[in-house]
């Protein structure tokens, strides 16, 4: 042991005072919270949870206020913007209505060789002219929006022409304000391709009629309007979709029904499975049984497979969203492991010294019910809860990806998603929005779950 | 979660008498050993029994639910649409028995199932549901297994290092990973799979991988990769948090105290253990990989049983659906059982429940 | 003169938690002689268990911190390190069991592997040897059927057949020291009587050396050779068995026996209670820990730590009352008969 202390330090008498100890002696321990605030403020610190709880009030707002600030029908086409970009180019000049061409170079196009404009090229029409090439048997005229290369991929054959002579085309088909190859290239006598061709390189511009400005509501009324004015086609801030629809206002209303999917589905569900895993766990005995033998059968249907039998059930008829029907299935399929997770509490809770004391004060089944075991499991529900939403938004995007979710007019993010894949390479914005909006949602509502479970210490791992 | 309760004092258990302590494994198989588990001991061979007698049960249940299901589909499968006359139509409908009273034909379609004979197809003239079945199974089960394979072993991995390099680097890095994974849907990935394959194939100007189609093992790698990413994202997490739970249990810390080397903490008594809750969700996870094949099928243009079993549904070709629900119906069934039997292998409080 | 088996000296140890830093052991100092058994006594989160499993390496960090001190055997410093002298400390030199032996083994591995397991990392046996080893040291806990039961798995075991397997490994490589950690605690009395007794028996057999942790007095009585009673973190008082039990020199100790159940048929006593709660290791008392519950405190007490005053051989006590100033009223508190 240490060197034995020698106790010859001076000290004072008043020192050897005797303190008169109050009844603070129990005043020792930390300040006691109840479970709820303790849990509340571990959220709090949790950073990430906090951030994912804003980030679900930021969606929510988008969802149900976002409508209120940008009232454009999600549905309404706009023709003269498909497909396009956020934040392209909305100006647009105004021209002539359409006139007739007869393949006449117009004055300032009205020299040159080869492959040449015969006019200004704009999304109206672009009117291509060439000579005659003797030693052909023919052309044929193609259209790409990337260059021609070594590759010699020429891109859309447009038109076919039987003979060498010197001609004209005029291309209407589906223009956008872009840059567009055209290749020439010379046929043989029997109709297939020449190693020789021509290339042009065409850049276009948006052009609108003075009708079309009018019948569009793109200028007021009263506006003077002339030949070579600029106007600005509608605004969309995350542009278009494929039928030139606006994707903010779709992705809005794709979100009040992948929202209203994922957060209502989940909800009604949870509280059936509460209350049937609550109703088997106080029963017990044969009825527990009973009643847990069929869940077991509910979980062993396949999912997925059985979420589509009840999609085409149910049906869904002409003109409605098949929002209903995806609920229904949801809840019906989805109950029972919230049932299995509240009837294991049940059973615990049951066995708690202070449930007998209170059985013993004459408490009634009712009162045991919803004073004792529903409040002591609300932990457990409310981080089941949490998980199951991005399940359920997943689950609804997976279904409208694969074209047995929501009905077509109807928006969700799953169904944009399926539609945007198709046009991932070109137009990859009708993809990443929804996507995106998906994940996030997905995220937050993970990460929230992930803090909430660590907040009430609910010790839990479900696979769903 | 399973959860073992203590007892305090175990009664001997039959099958003990006769075995040699502790004979080491030689080198044989999971499914080897398995087997010989289940021949050796009675606990063994009642537990495999009781779960099959389950499985049968649940696959009885889950052909009943399809068969009322598809019977109140509105719509009729032989409706006059195709053009096919009375008397055709009266054929058919004598022909797939849809004249005789629901619960006869109930019957019939259960007798029909336990000769495995899943019927004819609606729409296709005479083609087998079986043959259906038969074709494009393999292809969904080949993608399947490699997907869980990938997802499970993955998972392990993934998980065992987060937890062993706990809030360092590679933990940070996987973590991240895994969020992604986990909140990514498989469409995304699928297209983001493609679209890097078709990136990669231009930049290299030779084909790596085909982008799409079926036939080859350089088919299956990037769809499995696409299909197994969700669930192993999960594994990894689930992975994760047991090993966490295990590197401050007790019996680790009894390990340390024994003064064994860190591998041989590691091998012997965290993965064994941490592995345990990794296995219970396997099932539910194949269950959650096949299925969810119908979309990297669609996306890949894969010819899987997913894909076709979309298009029945469409088509309303009552035959397919049912057969092909059934089928994967007992198909999972049978896998989570296989899984449950796993782990009683390797963890023995389960073998005496 | 020899060094002893076991000295701590100064040993401090913190945690990094959720709510700040822990000082759970702020200084402590004993020493183990070869064959003796120290007994160190507290209520929970005294710090008893942090200061054995610093001295075993076994403080997981982070989150927690050894701040200083030293612990030697035989002379040679063991603190963070793995081998003294070419044998591994954990183990070989010092066998520790636990007090929950239901969760203290390995559920998916029989208990004749894990027996096995020190003998095959530390003396290099082959599977076969070690496991012949198990079944022979199962023998020696007094577990019936040895061979068979060595095949089996815990959960297969009661709770005292568990304790008695844990010892066996323990022991399996003849450690000097073998620490048992409220090794009584979670079990029967019954049982836990069996259980004292095979390690006195055990001791008597090899001439280990046992640091016993334990709340309870009546363990204390009938296993200590030597008694050392720990309070928030400190050794409070340390001595012989019979120099604490009927001579106690500090309040606490004075408490403890107070609050324990006597078999006297004249005891007529009431138990008490020690009224409060041990002081919060976030922020540690200035003064002596025990100061806000002691019912004779000092002002010297609050503001100053009393240091050990030595009451007798190898008995101190850290208590301003042990002071020659202090008032020397206190009934049944023994002062020493030697004051300088």
């Amino acid at each position: 042991m240490t060197a034995p202390f020698s106790n010859s330090q001076v000290l004072t008498p008043a020192d050897f005072a005797l303190i008169t100890q109050g009844a603070d002696v129990h005043g020792l321990s930390r300040p006691s919270q109840s479970y709820w605030q303790d849990a509340w403020a571990r959220l709090k610190k949790n950073r990430r949870a906090i951030v994912s709880l804003w980030l679900i009030v930021g969606l929510l707002a988008f969802a149900l206020l976002g409508p209120l600030l940008w009232q454009i029908d999600p549905a309404r086409q706009d023709i003269d913007q498909i497909s396009q970009a956020p934040g392209a180019e909305r100006s647009a000049s105004i021209v002539a209505p359409y006139e007739f061409w007869g393949g006449e170079a117009l004055s300032g196009f009205d020299n040159g060789t080869g492959l040449r404009l015969g006019a200004q090229a704009n999304s109206q029409a672009v009117r291509l002219l060439w000579e005659a090439a003797p030693d052909a048997d023919g052309f044929r005229l193609y259209r790409n929006i990337f260059p021609v290369d070594g590759g010699l991929a020429f891109g859309l054959p447009i038109a076919e022409f039987p003979n060498s002579l010197a001609g004209f085309y005029e291309d209407r088909l589906d223009l956008r304000p872009d840059t567009y190859f055209y290749s020439l290239v010379t046929l043989d006598a029997q109709g297939a391709l020449t190693t020789e061709y021509q290339t042009l390189e065409v850049p276009v511009h948006r052009v609108i009629t003075v009708d079309e400005v009018r019948t569009r509501a793109l200028v007021s009324a009263a506006a003077e309007l002339a030949v070579g004015n600029e106007v600005f086609l509608a605004l969309h801030p995350l542009g278009t979709d494929y039928l030139g629809r606006d994707m903010l206002s779709r992705l809005m209303a794709g979100a009040r029904v992948s929202l209203f999917i994922g957060i209502v589905a989940p909800f009604l569900f949870v509280l059936l499975g509460v209350a049937y895993g609550a109703t088997a766990g106080f029963l017990g005995g044969r009825v527990d049984q009973l009643m847990m033998r069929f869940a077991d059968f509910v979980v062993a249907l396949p999912f997925l497979l059985f979420m589509i039998l009840f999609q085409v059930v149910f049906g869904i008829g002409p003109g409605e969203s098949g929002i209903v029907p995806m609920l229904v299935a949801l809840v019906v399929l989805s109950w029972p492991s919230t049932a299995r997770l509240v009837r294991g509490q049940i059973l615990q809770i049951r066995q708690e010294a202070y449930i007998s004391a209170s059985r013993l004060l004459g408490a009634r089944s009712s009162y045991l019910v919803w004073r004792h075991m529903i409040p002591n499991t609300m932990g457990v529900i409310l981080v089941t809860l949490t998980f199951a939403v991005p399940s359920a938004i997943f689950t609804e995007a997976f279904l409208s990806f694969i074209g047995m979710g929501v009905a077509p007019p109807t928006a969700s993010w799953g169904s944009m998603s399926n539609e945007g894949l198709a046009t991932m390479l070109t137009h990859p914005h009708e993809l990443i929005f929804p996507a995106l909006l998906i994940s996030i949602t997905v995220l937050a509502f993970n990460l929230l779950g992930d803090g909430l479970r660590d907040a009430l210490d609910a010790r839990m791992r479900s696979f769903e | 979660m399973v959860t073992v309760r203590r007892r305090d004092a175990a009664p001997e258990p039959p099958w003990v008498h006769g075995v040699s302590p502790a004979v080491p494994p030689a080198q044989i198989s999971v499914i080897e050993a398995v087997f010989r588990e289940i021949l050796r001991n009675n606990t063994m061979w009642q537990y495999t029994l009781k779960r099959l007698i389950q499985g049968i049960t649940t696959v009885w249940f889950i052909a009943t639910a399809t068969f009322l299901a598809m019977h109140n589909v509105p719509g009729d499968p032989l409706s006059a649409e195709r053009g096919t006359s009375e008397a055709i139509r009266a054929n058919l409908a004598a022909r797939y028995g849809l004249d005789k009273p629901l619960a006869e034909q109930y019957f019939i379609y259960l007798g029909n199932f336990v000769k495995g004979d899943f019927g004819i197809s609606f729409t296709q003239q005479n083609r087998q549901v079986n043959d259906i079945i038969r074709e494009h199974f393999p292809v969904s089960a080949t993608l399947g297994v490699l997907a869980v394979i990938f997802a499970a072993l993955g998972g392990v991995l993934w998980g065992a290092l987060t937890a062993l390099y706990r809030n360092r680097l590679p933990d940070t890095i996987i973590m991240f990973m895994v969020i992604l994974g986990i909140s990514v849907p498989s469409f995304v990935f699928a297209a983001l799979g493609q679209l890097t394959l078709v990136n990669l194939n231009a930049l290299f100007g030779i084909s790596l991988l085909p982008v799409a189609g079926w036939g080859t093992v350089s088919h299956m790698l990037l769809p499995a990769l696409v299909l197994g990413m969700g669930t192993m994202a999960y594994l990894t997490r689930l992975m994760r948090s047991s090993m966490l739970e295990i590197i401050h249990s007790d019996y680790v810390r009894t390990a340390k105290a024994k003064g064994l080397p860190a591998a041989r903490i590691f091998s012997r008594h965290q993965l064994r253990n941490a592995i345990l809750p990794v296995i219970t969700v396997l099932g539910p996870a194949i269950a959650a990989i096949t299925t969810g094949g119908f979309v990297v099928e669609l996306v890949f243009a894969i010819p899987g049983l997913g894909r076709y079993f979309v298009q029945a549904v469409q088509q309303l070709d009552y035959t397919v659906i049912m057969g092909t629900t059934v089928f994967y119906g007992a198909f999972l069934v049978f896998m989570v059982i296989v899984v449950d039997l796993l782990y009683g292998w390797i963890d023995p409080r389960v073998r005496l429940q | 003169m020899n060094p002893p088996l076991l000295e701590v000296s100064n040993l401090q140890v913190e945690f990094d938690t959720y709510g700040g830093t822990v000082k759970a052991v702020r200084g402590v100092d004993f020493t183990v002689e070869a064959g003796r058994t120290l007994a160190i006594v507290g209520e929970s989160g005294c710090g008893k268990s942090v200061t054995v499993q610093a001295l075993m390496g076994l403080i997981p960090m982070p989150p927690g911190r050894i701040m200083g001190g030293s612990a030697t055997l035989r002379g040679i410093e063991i603190l963070g390190r793995k081998t003294v002298q070419g044998r591994e400390v954990r183990g070989a030199e010092i066998g520790m069991i636990f007090q929950d032996p239901m969760s203290s083994l390995n559920p998916t591995m029989t208990i004749g592997d894990q027996i096995a397991e020190p003998l095959q990392v530390h003396r290099g046996y082959s599977h076969r040897q070690a496991l012949a080893r198990a079944i022979e040291l199962l023998e020696l806990v007094r577990i019936p059927e040895a061979a068979r039961r060595a095949a089996q798995y815990p959960f297969e075991f009661s709770g005292g057949m568990l304790q008695r397997a844990m010892i066996a490994m323990a022991i399996s490589c003849k450690p000097t020291i073998l620490i048992a950690d409220e090794p009584t605690t979670a079990l029967d009395v019954t049982i836990q009587a069996q259980i004292l007794d095979l390690l006195k028996d055990l001791q008597r057999e090899t001439g280990m050396a046992i640091i016993l942790i334990t709340h309870d007095l009546g363990v204390v009585a009938r296993m200590a050779d030597d008694v050392a009673v720990m309070y928030a973190g400190r050794i409070v008082e340390a001595g012989s068995v019979d120099d604490v039990f009927y001579r106690s020199a500090h309040p606490y100790t004075l408490g403890l026996k107070q609050a324990m159940p006597t078999n006297h048929r004249d005891a007529v006593q009431k138990l008490m209670p020690i009224e409060g709660s041990p002081p919060d290791l976030f922020a540690p008392p200035v003064g002596c820990g025990y100061c806000p519950r002691c019912p004779h405190a000092m002002s010297v007490c609050a503001a100053q730590p009393p240091a050990p005053f030595s009451v007798a051989d190898a008995h101190y006590s850290r208590c301003w009352l042990q002071h020659a100033q202090a008032p020397r009223t206190v009934v049944g508190l023994y002062t020493g008969g030697h004051h300088d």
